[in-house]
């Protein structure tokens, strides 16, 4: 199409520089990030659990890169670090799962690691690996939103 | 009986998702379902599955909201003069017909609190909220079960998180997010 409707026309997305959202966003970004650990943490003694608790974080990112804008929030929680999060997360989950195996239990039986409370410690290990995979995927589609990504022909 | 502020609740969610349908401005009716699914996390709070309320207020009306809104900015946004967006009538009589059919089979359900209900009565769920604080040291039976008792399947559950994740990567045909 070579005729562009002006109106329908695709706009730059408006970031506006506010103080009041950066104040805003800065004084309550740690509160909410603890929050989230808390919801990973205290889910096996409250509500909550690794799911919520990680797209709380995940929030917390998202809140970040509106207040102060998507690319500077980039360079701060790299891609790097995204990728290492989730598959950490898978690989602590699978490990913690595997460890009973070695030492004559079954998959996940916590049980089998022997030390006091060692069911409670498996569950909120287990949680923070959920956490850090909802996390990172959760801010992982918002960058790759955000940059968006052109359809070139010539491709598969 | 449902109380007042279920009811409230109840009439709150019905409006904002009929406004979601009808509102002709996409950012609108991004906004409209954004305060769908928090009237939805309040009423899961009355039902007394704050587990189930607190996934529906961080991801449906947090995360998804401004996934959609991020996503209407990369897109266009015609300007419209109407408020409202025509009604489609032969698709709304069909979905007026099969919600009428899912709320018929609603008698059917046992009431809520019934002690003779399967899913109360059944031994699987007296044997996780019998043992679950003894075997597992967790007071949270919900957490109990989901990650000690059915630890396989949220294993499952946070592979397809991550698999969701990667596949992305694949679609775009990229080898990084940023």
């Amino acid at each position: 199409m070579s005729n562009h409707n002006p109106e329908t026309e695709r706009v730059e997305r408006p970031y506006t520089e506010s103080s009041v959202i950066m104040t805003t966003v800065r004084v309550v970004a740690p509160f909410v990030f603890t929050y989230g650990l808390f919801v990973m943490f205290h889910g096996a003694s409250s509500s909550g659990g690794g799911f919520q608790g990680g797209a709380i974080v995940a929030a917390m990112v998202l809140m970040l890169a509106f207040a102060f804008g998507i690319e500077p929030t980039q360079r701060w929680f790299k891609n790097t670090a995204i990728v290492l999060l989730a598959t950490g997360g898978v690989l602590a989950f699978l490990f913690i799962g595997v460890g009973p195996l070695l030492l004559d239990g079954t998959f996940l039986e916590y049980s089998a690691y022997g030390f006091k409370k060692a069911p409670k410690y498996g569950i909120e290990g287990v949680e923070l690996g959920i956490g850090a995979i909802v996390a990172s995927v959760i801010s992982g589609l918002f960058f790759a939103i955000a940059r968006g990504f052109e359809y070139t022909e010539g491709q598969q | 009986m449902i109380t007042l502020l279920e009811a409230a609740l109840l009439g709150f969610v019905l409006v904002s998702a009929v406004a979601t349908i009808l509102l002709r401005d996409v950012l609108a009716a991004i906004v409209a379902f954004g305060a769908y699914s928090l009237g939805l996390a309040m009423l899961w709070l009355t039902l007394q599955a704050p587990d189930v309320a607190l996934t529906e207020a961080a991801i449906g009306a947090g995360v998804t909201t401004i996934l959609f809104i991020l996503t209407l900015t990369k897109t266009v946004r015609p300007s419209e003069d109407s408020v409202f967006t025509p009604i489609n009538w032969p698709a709304a009589g069909v979905a007026v017909l099969f919600a009428g059919a899912l709320l018929w089979t609603v008698p059917a359900m046992p009431a809520i609190g019934d002690p003779s209900a399967p899913a109360w009565a059944d031994d699987v769920t007296q044997f996780y909220l019998e043992s679950g604080y003894a075997e597992t040291g967790v007071e949270n039976v919900v957490t109990a079960v989901l990650a000690a008792f059915r630890g396989f399947d949220t294993f499952g559950e946070a592979v397809v998180v991550f698999a969701a994740g990667v596949a992305v990567l694949v679609i775009i045909r990229e080898e990084q997010f940023t």
